[in-house]
């Protein structure tokens, strides 16, 4: 069975685009080690990356993104445009195409049908879908005929590359999960620790948070991929044995995210198993500044926009704690492979990316204390700038983790060269990311002058993301704190920008209104960018065709890898 | 004796509900959020729908009742079923795991051979070399064997299990490639290869903490063999003309052996904990394991029914040490 | 009083010392050693009872323990019953257990507690006989009897006993080989007083129904009186005065025994009142490392400049009365020719091991 699929693969590959191939399966097991092992293979009900990732072997978007954060079509015959009639002139419909003769790995055929269930599965009130918001501003999702697939939006989508786009939305099969809709989706185990997928591989053994055993799909629609037979997909243990597994003991053949110490990492890389590959998508650790007085004298109103913060609503003492750091000695010291500097919060992908700001990539202490002196700020008895009674005093809070406790002592020792005191606070991550309004340690809550961590976003497309600081994304105790605009930076005319982009759909005009975005971001010194984070990855020397992607799964092209003759 | 153990185990249900009670306010209380792992590109609505679906929403006193309900009613109900085919269970709502949305029990379930394996191997061995250790070590109190005791099992009770671990891993499967590094939890021991296979991938755990253990129980053993070398009736078998054989292993053992057989049952519950440290190294991936990532992943349904678990383990263990010990010591009657 | 010259030696120690060493430093190298026995002789004949005398820890009990052989004593001559067995391994010295007993001070304590009366008593019986089991059943209750313990018994642990039944398990443990010899080392000390007297007949009546000879070791002076033919005292590990019980009693000869006697309560309380009390002065040295020339020279109220130079050698004062104390020194010359030799033969016997 298994020869004669492969041979009526390799007749209909050679008569299709007239290269041969090698045979599906002919390249053994390949290992992977996802230190973080999957805990279930339903993205929609996790939302984790190694969920994501790890399902994407599985099942499949209509478009996925490539190493450069190019669209290439996946399920879908082609991207649709508003040139090509595939996007509505309106911006409030797009019309997909599936390709012809996709298989479940069932051998049912995929239909358009699928892709509306999965927008039902997804957007059901009870189903706490993690990845709703694709379907933001998607009003229906028709299935026109079997093969042809119909979004349509409530407004005008200027980007409508969203809803079943990238690998967290992707299409999961209607007959599987047709029982599964809302609250009972937690009740179909069986489903959402193996979804049949349109994917490379099947899912032939799970173990939450241990490990996935994968084999070829036979009903794949490329012939002859992929090549390996089988997948053993790890879990557990650190991101140091992860990438000794690969670099030192060869047993794994890929590790995923290795923020390790980059000297060890360079130096197992040295013994010639393995390599490193890095991929840069959107993650900035930045300084957020606070805006607003988080002086726990005012109580209820600590932190709000009630009470504008002393002295950090001057873009020049932003400025001057920006110049005083040098962000290549940081990189170097937390990030090595893994870390640029950069002086953007919009970094990528390059459409988007803005270079009016690369003043800050070389330190300058001097420029920064002329800049206070200026200001009036002068130094008092003790070293600490003072200026009419109030002191350049900062508290600074990110969250446990040892890089950005390094990176914290850095930032003091310049800050107090330049006459900025800092006091330093690290709080947990479960807490400071943990989003509960009873705490008082939450990122969002923002009791610090300065806090810093990382963000980003998925995908390629930066509205939603520079939609973050509208002024009405700030939280507050009146959106019980929730809300990204952590430093509460508020400008009419910024929130005019966003309004714009969200009616532009010209790609080219949509990456103009970003870089002015982030530009005016920058300019505030509201958000001090400091490293530009890649996603340091491992594979074995013999494992050929990874390329290593974070605008998408990782493993986003597994069918394509292959084991080096 | 009977009416004792049944005693003790009325007494043990109260203690238990109010142990279950106590984590269970505990992890509520405990600052945390299911979502917090989640990328932050999740907005917070959707987080807070996540929470709704997860239970969040409802009171505390409603939580428990129900986390109670689903653990002493759904899941006997659905074991009952799965053993004669019945369905008392149907459509009863299981205890349910908030990051696999998967029945905590199957997951326990799945955990088990692999914890038992290492674990429960390692404990076994360290006892049985502890045993004649803490004997030999005993009777030839100060020679050099005692002295070499006493450091090994200094080392294997002081130097933690991540650094032996960490130090194992890079001697004997980095530089010598003896063992293999990572644990596989799929292997299937069919042929005699396979079993050497899974011998070499248990190598390295079982060493790391059955080191810890024997060091633990060796002491004990020496410990309570000495107590019991110095008594006159050791004296009185060596009058009556015993050979030093009996005298050691009938006489002496067996009296020294009431203490240990007792600190050996308390231990058995922390087989069950798996190691998690040591899991987590190796990558068995075990009940430690799970624990561990339950606990990072704000999993309260998993963290709740497990430690309550080995809550029943240890008060269990507690009264199979004292009804051991009225049994092996009959100087000690509970009636 | 027994003629000595007729009964057969049982029992003959020569020269018997009995050293503990101590360990101390980093790498526990001997540093000195405990003189626990130091240099003892005696005879027991037999059918006898030779009560061994002194205060706590001079050494009594070890004496009584290396006569036995439960130490590998580090020097000296044990003949029993005719083989010497001072350096008899361990084998050979199982074989000669069944001649030898021990009833031990502690009768809880020398009893194993997860064993039954029954296979206690009937132990020794499996080492050393080919007894089936219902004559060894058979065996024990004849000792259970013998000892007067109520055969139902037989089956129960030592703890549900009394401290005087406890002690009649070990005597009818020490009885089940038949022994010649028993040691007991202070067997009524641990028990009430009137318990005591009980467990003194009892192993009275059991010497004159089995022809047993004892080494009763005790601090007890009276009771030593009352069940001891001859009386041995000890002091810091040696042997200060061996009597028979009527001399030692009427006429001490060592200021030491003098001194324990004078402790002894009177039941008459008009004697008691005219007595003259000898209190000894100061505690009684370590045997690690005991003074120069006589051991008791720290203490005794009558001691000379010899004493702290050289060790006394032992005079015999009246027949079957051995001191060892300098204040018979001056007398000796004076002494009869038949005593003399007497002295000389038995200083001969002790220099000569």
């Amino acid at each position: 069975m298994r020869f004669r699929t492969a041979l009526l693969g390799a007749v209909a590959l050679t008569a299709l685009t007239g290269a041969a191939s090698a045979e599906r399966g002919s390249d053994g097991q390949v290992n992977i080690i996802y230190w973080q092992a999957p805990s279930i293979l339903n993205p929609f009900l996790s939302g984790g990356t190694k969920e994501v990732e790890s399902a994407s072997l599985v099942i499949e978007p209509l478009v996925r993104f490539d190493e450069t954060g190019e669209m290439v079509p996946w399920l879908a015959e082609s991207i649709p445009t508003v040139e090509n009639g595939g996007v509505a002139e309106d911006l409030t419909k797009i019309t997909w195409t599936l390709k012809e003769g996709v298989l479940w790995s069932d051998g049912t055929p995929l239909t358009a049908e699928d892709a509306v269930f999965t927008w039902e599965y997804c957007t059901h009130p009870e189903g706490g879908c993690a990845q709703s918001s694709y379907f933001d501003g998607v009003s229906s999702v028709v299935a026109v005929d079997d093969r042809t697939i119909e979004v349509n939006f409530a407004a005008p989508k200027p980007f409508p590359y969203t809803a079943f786009v990238g690998s967290e939305s992707p299409i999961i099969q209607k007959a599987q999960f047709a029982d599964c809709l809302g609250a009972k989706a937690p009740e179909c185990t069986e489903a959402n620790f193996a979804p049949i997928g349109t994917g490379p591989f099947v899912v032939t053994d799970f173990r939450p948070n241990d490990v996935v055993q994968f084999a070829a799909n036979e009903n794949f629609r490329e012939a002859g991929k992929p090549a390996f037979a089988t997948v053993l997909f790890k879990g557990g243990g650190d991101a140091t044995a992860a990438a000794r597994s690969v670099m030192e003991t060869g047993e794994f053949d890929y590790a995923w995210n290795l923020q390790i110490d980059p000297n060890v990492l360079s130096s197992m890389e040295a013994k010639g198993l393995g390599k490193v590959v890095t991929a840069f998508a959107t993650s900035v650790e930045r300084i957020h500044v606070n805006q607003t007085d988080p002086n726990p004298s005012l109580g209820a109103e600590r932190a709000t926009l009630a009470h504008p913060h002393p002295f950090l609503t001057d873009p020049t003492i932003g400025q001057a704690l920006s110049m005083a750091i040098d962000r290549s000695l940081i990189a170097d010291v937390g990030y090595g492979a893994g870390g640029q500097p950069t002086c953007n919060v919009l970094p990528a992908p390059a459409a988007y990316a803005s270079t009016a700001n690369d003043g800050c990539l070389v330190q300058d202490i001097e420029g920064a204390k002329k800049l206070l002196d200026d200001a009036g700020w002068v130094p008092g008895p003790d070293g600490v700038r003072v200026k009419d009674g109030v002191r350049l005093s900062l508290t600074y809070q990110t969250s446990t983790n040892a890089v950005r406790q390094d990176t914290q002592a850095l930032v003091k020792q310049w800050w107090s060269e330049i006459g900025v005191e800092t006091e330093l606070r690290n709080i947990d991550a479960s807490v400071f990311f943990g989003g509960d309004p009873g705490s008082p340690d939450t990122f969002q809550k923002f009791y610090a002058d300065v806090e810093m961590y990382t963000n980003n976003f998925a995908g390629v497309d930066p509205e939603a993301y520079m939609a973050n600081w509208r002024c009405s994304e700030i939280p507050s105790p009146e959106t019980q704190w929730q809300g990204s605009n952590m430093q509460r930076f508020c400008s009419e005319e910024y929130d005019a920008l966003v309004d714009k982009m969200s009616q532009t759909a010209n790609l080219e005009e949509r990456g103009a209104l970003a870089k002015q975005m982030n530009d005016m971001l920058m300019q505030s010194y509201s958000i001090i960018p400091l490293i530009h984070r890649g996603n340091p990855s491992a594979h074995a020397v013999t494992l050929e065709g990874v390329r290593m992607n974070d605008w998408d799964s990782e493993i986003w092209n597994i069918k394509d890898w292959s084991r080096a003759k | 004796m009977f009416t004792y153990t049944v005693r003790r185990l009325l007494l043990a249900i109260p203690t238990l509900l109010f142990i279950s009670l106590i984590i269970f306010l505990l992890l509520d209380l405990a600052p945390g959020d299911p979502t917090a792992q989640l990328p932050l590109t999740i907005p917070p609505e959707v987080r807070e729908k996540i929470r709704e679906s997860l239970g969040l929403g409802q009171p505390v006193y409603v939580r428990y009742l129900l986390w109670l309900k689903q653990f002493l009613v759904a899941e006997p109900l659905h074991v009952f079923d799965t053993m004669f085919g019945t369905g008392f269970a149907d459509g009863m709502q299981r205890v349910i795991s908030w990051q696999t949305r998967s029945p905590v029990a199957d997951i326990i379930a799945q955990r088990m051979p692999q914890t038992l394996w290492v674990v429960g191997l390692s404990y076994v061995i360290g006892t049985l070399i502890a045993l004649p250790i803490g004997i030999i070590s005993a009777y030839r109190q100060y020679s050099w064997f005692d002295q070499i005791g006493a450091l090994v099992s200094m080392i294997g009770y002081s130097v933690p299990t991540f650094f032996t671990g960490v130090l194992l891993i890079v001697v004997f499967a980095v530089n010598l490639g003896w063992f293999p590094s990572i644990y596989d939890t799929t292997h299937v021991v069919d042929s005699w290869d396979a079993f050497v296979f899974q011998v070499r991938q248990m190598a390295m755990p079982v060493f790391v903490l059955a080191l810890y253990n024997a060091a633990q129980i060796s002491r004990f053993m020496r410990a309570s063999m000495l107590d019991n070398l110095a008594q006159d009736y050791v004296r009185t078998a060596r009058a009556k003309g015993m050979s030093e054989k009996v005298v050691v292993l009938l006489h002496v053992l067996r009296n020294s052996m009431i203490p240990v057989v007792t600190v050996i049952a308390l231990g058995v519950p922390t087989i069950f904990g798996g190691a998690i440290i040591t899991e987590q190294v190796f990558k068995v991936n075990g009940l430690g394991q799970l624990l561990i990532t339950a606990i990072y992943a704000n999993d309260i349904p998993m963290v709740q029914t497990l430690t309550f678990i080995f809550a029943v383990l240890i008060v269990l263990f507690n009264l199979i040490a004292d009804v051991l010990y009225g049994m092996l010591d009959p100087r000690i009657r509970y009636d | 009083m027994l003629d000595m010259s007729d009964a057969r030696k049982l029992v003959e120690i020569r020269g018997l010392k009995m050293h503990f060493p101590i360990f101390s430093g980093l790498l526990r190298r001997q540093s000195g050693a405990v003189k626990a026995v130091d240099d003892v002789s005696f005879t027991i004949y037999e059918g006898e009872t030779l009560g061994l005398v002194g205060e706590s820890g001079c050494g009594k009990s070890t004496c009584g323990r290396a006569v036995l052989r439960l130490y590998d004593v580090t020097e000296g001559s044990i003949r029993i019953d005719g083989v010497e067995i001072a350096q008899a391994d361990p084998a050979q010295l199982r074989g000669l257990r069944p001649t030898m007993q021990m009833v031990f001070q502690d009768p809880q304590a020398s009893l194993n507690p997860r064993m039954t009366l029954a296979s206690i008593i009937g132990e020794p019986l499996d080492e050393h006989t080919k007894l089936g089991k219902a004559e060894k059943l058979n065996r024990v209750y004849e000792l259970m009897d013998a000892v007067g313990l109520n055969r139902a018994f037989a089956h129960r642990y030592p703890h549900e006993f009394s401290g005087g039944q406890r002690q009649r398990i070990g005597i009818a443990r020490a009885l089940a080989l038949q022994p010649k010899f028993i040691v007991c080392d202070e067997p009524i000390a641990a028990l009430d007083v009137s318990i005591q007297a009980q467990v003194v007949n009892l192993l009275e009546k059991l010497q004159d129904e089995f022809g047993l000879t004892y080494l009763f070791i005790s601090h007890d002076l009276s009771m030593v009186r009352h069940i001891a033919d001859r009386v041995a005292v000890m002091y810091l590990g040696k042997i200060v005065e061996t009597a028979p019980r009527e001399a030692l009693y009427a006429a001490p000869a060592h200021p030491y025994t003098r001194a324990l006697l004078s402790a002894v309560p009177e039941p008459d309380p008009r004697r008691e009142a005219r007595k003259d009390r000898i209190i000894l002065k100061g505690d009684v040295p370590s045997p690690a490392n005991p003074p120069k020339g006589c051991n008791f020279c720290t203490r005794c109220p009558e001691v000379m400049e010899i004493c702290r130079e050289a060790e006394p050698d032992t005079f015999e004062v009246t027949p079957g009365q051995f001191v060892a104390c300098h204040l018979y020194a001056q007398t000796n010359s004076e002494q009869t020719a038949g005593q003399a030799a007497a002295t000389e033969a038995h200083k001969s016997i002790q220099q000569g091991d």
